[in-house]
């Protein structure tokens, strides 16, 4: 598990994309763990009853998958300084979702990725995420 | 290179009368039209064997030949572009004679335009076609940007920001036109001339276009028949003979809505034209004694008049100020007084009047008139003609 | 919003919006439970994010945090109030919800979430959050409904150590009247047509972005958009999202004749925008007269009824 180097990265570089299915489970697990009771992430009817046409991801999740996303593959030691996100389209239990990214800027140690969030019914996340490489 | 320069003329010019409410189906003014020019040209109909119309008329090629007793037909097409098509019509039927397609081609345009579905009210519909032009309209239609007034306009104001020019100049256009028109017996606006005040106080269409910066609406019908220079050397009339006949479109043309291309403030789709009819006439523009321009809209005769080369860029409005397109000016324009003035048949009325200033038999005679220049429909691709004298 | 009522419900709620930013940071509740590696792990569990630094010891220990740290990501967590919903310290942001809410505004959607992370935290770290409200604007349109854009920033404290910033936006929007109701909005009249080669602009303007297509390859932008690139014959199409500003190079005012769905006169303009392409809209929010080549515009979003939003264009300084 080794962590990207300076050598490794460029403006321009492009990440692998990330497809994760958005099951019922994973909606609810994720906010459960984000200590998020509201009904909309949990509770079918409820969301329903709002206008929705499911129970969808919370925000404190969508912000943590993108974090996922970006050390996924930038590494373990890769350290964390921002997260900017622009919320889109709800992200529906039964969706998946694919992120994807790009290398914005590397100024010497420090790194900005583009990161997209995409669902069917759109962009549900667009935004950077900034870290520095160790070392 | 085989050329298309003196190979062919109009030899017949037919019109039903200009009015506002014709009273008669599309189709038999279209029929009424072309046994004018039939008769004009001492042809028979069983003679007729091409039909060229615009792609927006209502009457099929067959229809028209079915009434006016046209047996076979061997060559018939249409031409695109709203009036950009009038002159194209002409090309079209020339390129037929010439190549031996046919041999005697008759050009229509007829409709009840305002009597019947008037161009200038709004259309819903236009933004909501799922072609490539009512993609085109979607860029504009729903901000209400919707009839060919305001389409012009939006030109109109670049123009005067560009070189200056002020509605006046445009309202110069509008009263020499309507003078023309004043001695015209078959102009719907016969004896009824404008002053500038009059057109500087007449109420907005859209800023920057007046009322009288509109040409009218109109019913009515022209036919004009085409055939070889030799044949028609033989028939009742004295040939107008096609010198050039050209069809022009620019890069990043749209019907109209051209609003993304780097200049707003000329039509290179005339341009176009214009460089295609001086090359195939051997011609320049001080060899015109006349010039049909096509005048749906005030602003785009100045447009027109500098493409074409008449004057230099931003120069029309000086050009026309100094009484240059009045009928005993630097180039006498639209002596029939135009769309504006005459009728709005679409450009073919213009054609007519060509025909008639060779023939040296117009009620607004210019003198003797070697060459004339003849312009379509402008914002849209469009055409144009040189017609000689024999 | 043209009523006497709606501008001054406008005036209050701006009063209140400023009140509120006046009083700054306020302090609320600290963290039920420290950092923890419990939570930790239930949270990359769920995440389904296997970095070691956030629950293998050993590795954690050889890595440049030298311990086990906790996602950065993780942070707004370690205050959420829970299920027990302990009624906390007021936050500065429960007045202005609060009018928005009796007063209509009753939608919530959250448009914008930035973190700023100064250091990792350790296991056994106790927060305490800090939340100011930095913004209020609108009413503005958008395709949700009228709305106001709110705006709060969170700092969470190890002790005085401010470790973590969250700037939070939500719009807070009168939810439109449902179709089947009696009162919903006849169709707008004039719509554009949509296709495969146009929608990205539709959907963006739906969801307040203005875009314009760019070729995937070359990076040519292009407006109004087509199937393929007339520089480099790709049909790889991306978009960018334009930065909403532009500049009148004509423009009309439509007096007659009548347009149906616009009151007339209106204006139209041809706009520059800086991306450097052209696009047409209606020029709105200003006297007519005003309306000239060179005028400085800014995008905004009118909803025409239940489906179509359409870009309008207001004066840059309002």
């Amino acid at each position: 598990m080794r962590t990207l180097t300076e050598k490794d990265i460029e403006s321009g570089t492009t990440l692998p994309p990330l497809r994760v299915d958005l099951s019922p489970t994973l909606v609810i697990s994720t906010a459960l763990a984000t200590m998020d009771f509201t009904p909309v992430h949990h509770d079918v009817e409820r969301a329903r009853a709002q206008g929705s046409k499911d129970i969808f991801l919370n925000i404190l999740t969508t912000m943590g998958l993108v974090e996922r996303y970006v050390t996924d593959w930038a590494g373990p030691e890769a350290l964390i300084r921002g997260i900017n996100v622009r919320l889109g389209v709800p992200a529906y239990a039964g969706d998946a979702i694919v992120f994807s990214g790009t290398v914005v800027s590397r100024e010497g140690a420090e790194v900005t990725v583009e990161v997209r969030g995409t669902v069917s019914l759109g962009d549900h996340a667009t935004g950077t995420v900034r870290f520095c490489l160790p070392g | 290179m085989y050329s298309l320069s003196g190979r062919t003329a109009v030899a017949g010019i037919g019109a039903t009368e200009f009015s506002k409410a014709s009273g008669r189906t599309e189709l038999q003014l279209a029929a009424e039209a072309v046994f004018a020019a039939l008769d004009d040209a001492g042809l028979s109909p069983s003679e007729v064997d091409g039909l060229v119309t615009y792609t927006q008329d209502s009457n099929q090629e067959i229809s028209v030949a079915r009434e006016v007793g046209i047996g076979d037909l061997s060559f018939f097409s249409r031409v695109h572009y709203g009036g950009g098509a009038a002159c194209g019509t002409v090309m079209h039927a020339a390129m037929a004679v010439a190549t031996g397609a046919a041999s005697t081609v008759v050009c229509y345009r007829a409709f009840n335009e305002r009597s019947g579905r008037r161009f200038g009210q709004p259309d819903a519909g236009l933004g909501g076609e799922p072609s490539s032009q009512g993609m085109e309209m979607s860029w504009h239609v729903p901000y209400g940007l919707m009839t060919p007034a305001a389409w012009v306009a939006m030109f109109a104001q670049r123009y005067m920001h560009t070189y200056g020019a002020s509605s006046e100049d445009f309202g110069r256009v509008a009263v020499a036109m309507r003078r023309h028109a004043a001695t015209n017996p078959a102009a719907w606006f016969h004896g009824r001339p404008i002053t500038l005040e009059q057109h500087q106080a007449s109420k907005w269409i859209v800023e920057p276009l007046h009322l009288l910066d509109c040409c009218q609406e109109s019913d009515g019908a022209v036919a004009l028949v085409v055939t070889s220079a030799e044949r028609a050397r033989d028939l009742r009339r004295s040939p107008a003979i096609v010198s050039a006949a050209a069809q022009g479109s620019g890069a990043g043309q749209m019907m109209m809505t051209s609003f993304y291309r780097d200049d707003m403030s000329g039509l290179p789709e005339m341009g176009v034209v214009g460089r295609g009819l001086w090359e195939m006439s051997g011609l320049a523009p001080k060899d015109m004694q006349a010039a049909i321009i096509y005048d749906h809209f005030t602003p785009f005769v100045l447009s027109q008049l500098e493409e074409l080369g008449f004057c230099g860029r931003g120069e029309a409005k000086d050009f026309i100020a100094n009484g240059g397109i009045e009928i005993d000016g630097h180039l006498p324009v639209n002596p029939h007084g135009g769309q504006l003035g005459e009728a709005y048949i679409h450009g073919m009325n213009g054609i007519a009047e060509a025909v008639r200033q060779i023939r040296g038999t117009s009620v607004n005679q210019v003198g003797t008139v070697h060459n004339v220049l003849v312009t379509a429909g402008t914002g849209v691709p469009t055409s144009g003609l040189i017609l000689s004298q024999d | 919003m043209t009523t006497t009522a709606e501008s001054s419900l406008h005036e209050l709620l701006t009063a209140l919006g400023e009140r509120q930013i006046a009083v700054g940071e306020v302090r609320g509740v600290a963290a039920t439970d420290p950092v923890n590696l419990p939570m930790i792990h239930h949270w990359t569990d769920a995440m389904g994010d296997a970095n070691p630094v956030y629950t293998d010891e050993d590795f954690a220990r050889g890595s440049v945090h030298g311990e086990i740290v906790a996602p950065p990501a993780m942070i707004q967590v370690w205050t959420m109030p829970g299920l027990a919903r302990a009624k906390g310290a007021a936050s500065p942001m429960d007045d202005v919800l609060g009018a928005l809410d009796e007063n209509g505004f009753t939608g919530v959607v959250a448009t914008n979430c930035e973190q700023t992370h100064h250091r990792y935290l350790r296991l056994g770290e106790t927060l305490v959050p800090a939340t100011r409200m930095t913004g209020m604007s609108g009413p503005k349109t958008t395709a949700l409904g009228v709305g106001y854009f709110v705006t709060w920033v969170v700092t969470w404290y190890s002790g005085d150590e401010p470790v973590a910033e969250m700037m939070f936006r939500v719009l807070k929007f009168r939810p439109r009247e449902k179709k089947s109701e009696p009162e919903a909005r006849a169709p707008f009249p004039l719509r554009p047509a949509v296709n495969k080669d146009t929608a990205f602009f539709w959907d963006g303007v739906r969801e307040g972005e203005l875009r314009i297509q760019k070729c995937g390859d070359c990076g040519e932008l292009r407006h109004p958009p087509g199937p393929v690139c007339p520089s480099c014959r790709s049909v790889n199409r991306t978009h960018i999202v334009a930065a909403g500003t532009g500049e009148v190079y004509s423009f009309v005012v439509h007096h007659n004749p009548p347009v149906p769905g616009i009151e007339t006169p209106f204006a139209v303009a041809v706009i520059e925008l800086p991306e450097g392409v052209r696009i047409v809209g209606n020029v709105v929010g200003c006297p007519l007269e005003k309306v000239g080549i060179g005028m400085q515009l800014r995008v905004t979003y009118r909803e025409m009824d239940d489906e179509l939003v359409l870009p309008m264009w207001v004066p840059r300084e309002s």
